[in-house]
């Protein structure tokens, strides 16, 4: 039975719901459906102050996600009760007017906290999530890179300028956000495939051998990384086209002996899964070879 | 040797006192220290400084897995003569005298009034009030040098060394409460003493603001000797015998 299931049907206890919200916060898990659906079956309000706070911020995501604007209106004005003029509080505010698509106001907000406060990143961020849910991906973008200027070591900054980079189709800045990923999280093998992934479609030799070593580089981070594994497959049947072609026989070799390699492996894992469709895919995809 | 016998009065009238003192005292200054706590002010240039040496940090550490071509391109955007950041960036040397801030000056009061200022005067008058005391005794054997440090204000020759006296059983209560604290006000509060202390031993340096033009020009130093080494040159080849050991 799911976790939402059992949750609805009361099959826990007030505490172990209350260890459930935590775990979720410890995990950075968001869960909202779950999260909400315990704040309204389940008895949230802990003696420890702190806690209850928490969990509160909790339930305001939550009900933000699954579109309970009234109940989150509740948690903020209860926070704005506790801590008057906090800007965190604004923030919520700001996200609730943003949910409810009246982003003139929820900017307005904004500019109000970062004028108050210069160094409020998340604020800054938010001003950025408005502009990309209004669908003005330029704006976005321009604001993203001034944001990055000065903080220049925010992950997640990066990680959401490479997409509207490639939403934008500027593959090359997009390969550039991913290395800057990658500076950050070298052992994060899904930033290595994100690399892959650019460089692949970026096309050309070069950007073609730069993708093999990437994909095998994740693959080597992580042996269960399925679009990995397909990834390395195509770049190796384009290589192995090219070098065909180019009559570059040593590395053609190396490029072969990668490809079989790789073939065998998708197809006991595509074996696994009994999954017949993936495996004509592959073949009609290698049949040039 | 006969064994000492402790007046039960002492128990009441000095050992309690002592413990209750001290961790009413810590509570206090925990509450003090929140009344006068500023929030410190972060210049938005003070974090660009300290992310930009991150993001050079990590360059020096990881860019090996950057191709050749994007390290020497981040490479070239810092350290470059004309254009590089750490060429460009004109930071303000930090003010040499804490003095000439108001807001430094004030805060540092502050810090004394909270730390400095009840650990004289509490230790003062429990120094004086109950001084010469034996208050309890620690239920193993010690060796004499202990003596200063459990037996501060009795000077016996020839007192057993595991004899606890009043103001060293204080001192005992100052460092020992830590876990105390904790638990009654959360964690990072501001009752503990012991912490200022160490602070305090640590000296002067760690409180002034880092000068961000010296860290950069360190950092450029550090940036223009790293070397580009190509971490994936032959991760092609590691890969296949990653699993062909596997099968085997």
């Amino acid at each position: 039975m799911s976790l939402f299931m059992k949750i609805i049907s009361k099959e826990f206890t007030e505490k172990e719901a209350i260890d459930l919200l935590r775990q979720f916060r410890e995990n950075n898990e968001r869960r909202s459906k779950e999260v909400e659906s315990i704040g309204m079956l389940y008895n949230t309000n802990v003696k420890n102050a702190s806690e209850r706070y928490m969990i509160m911020e909790q339930m305001i995501f939550a009900m933000l996600d699954c579109h309970m604007y009234g109940g989150a209106a509740m948690e903020i004005y209860c926070l704005s009760q506790a801590f008057p003029g906090s800007m965190r509080v604004m923030r919520y505010k700001a996200m609730l007017l943003e949910a409810e698509e009246k982003y003139d106001e929820a900017l307005e907000i904004l500019d109000r906290i970062i004028k108050a406060d210069e160094t409020n990143a998340p604020a800054r961020k938010r001003r950025i999530a408005i502009m990309k849910a209004q669908g003005q991906i330029t704006e976005a973008i321009k604001e993203l890179v001034d944001y990055l200027k000065k903080f220049m070591s925010d992950v997640e900054g990066w990680q959401q300028l490479c997409e509207l980079y490639l939403q934008a189709g500027e593959l090359q800045r997009a390969a550039f956000c991913a290395e800057e990923l990658l500076l950050h999280q070298p052992h994060c093998h899904l930033h290595h495939q994100r690399l892959a992934d650019i460089r692949y479609t970026m096309g050309g030799v070069e950007n073609m051998e730069l993708a093999k070593s990437y994909y095998c580089h994740a693959l080597k981070l992580n042996p269960d990384n399925m679009r990995a594994t397909l990834g390395l497959f195509l770049t190796t049947t384009n290589l192995l086209n090219h070098y065909k072609s180019s009559g570059n026989s040593s590395k053609r070799k190396e490029v072969w002996k990668l490809s079989q390699w790789v073939q065998t492996k998708a197809a006991r894992r595509t074996a696994l899964n009994h999954s017949t469709q993936l495996t004509n895919m592959m073949l009609n995809l290698a049949i040039t070879e | 040797m006969a064994e000492l016998l402790l007046d039960p009065k002492i128990r009441f009238w000095v050992f309690l006192p002592i413990v209750v003192i001290t961790f009413l005292v810590g509570i206090v200054r925990h509450y003090v220290s929140i009344i006068l706590s500023s929030q410190k002010k972060i210049e938005l240039l003070q974090v660009q400084d300290s992310q930009v040496m991150i993001r050079a940090r990590l360059l020096r550490e990881n860019g090996k897995y950057l191709p050749r071509q994007s390290f020497a391109m981040r490479r070239h955007w810092f350290n470059n003569e004309d254009t590089g950041y750490f060429k460009v960036q004109k930071r303000a040397a930090a003010s040499q005298n804490p003095m000439t801030d108001p807001g430094m000056m004030t805060d540092m009061l502050k810090g004394n009034v909270t730390n400095v200022l009840p650990m004289i005067v509490i230790g003062g008058w429990i120094n004086w009030m109950f001084s010469g005391f034996l208050t309890t005794k620690v239920p193993f054997p010690l060796t004499l040098r202990f003596k200063p440090m459990l037996q501060r204000g009795v000077e016996l020759a020839y007192l057993d060394a595991s004899w606890v006296s009043s103001a060293s059983w204080y001192f005992l209560n100052v460092f020992g409460l830590r876990t105390i604290y904790a638990l009654v006000l959360g964690e990072n509060n501001a009752a503990d003493q012991s912490k200022v202390m160490q602070e305090q031993m640590s000296g002067a340096a760690m409180a002034m603001p880092p000068d961000p033009k010296a860290a950069f020009k360190a950092e450029w130093e550090a940036l223009e000797i790293t070397d580009h080494k190509w971490a994936l040159s032959n991760v092609e080849s590691d890969l296949l015998a990653i699993t062909e050991d596997n099968i085997e």
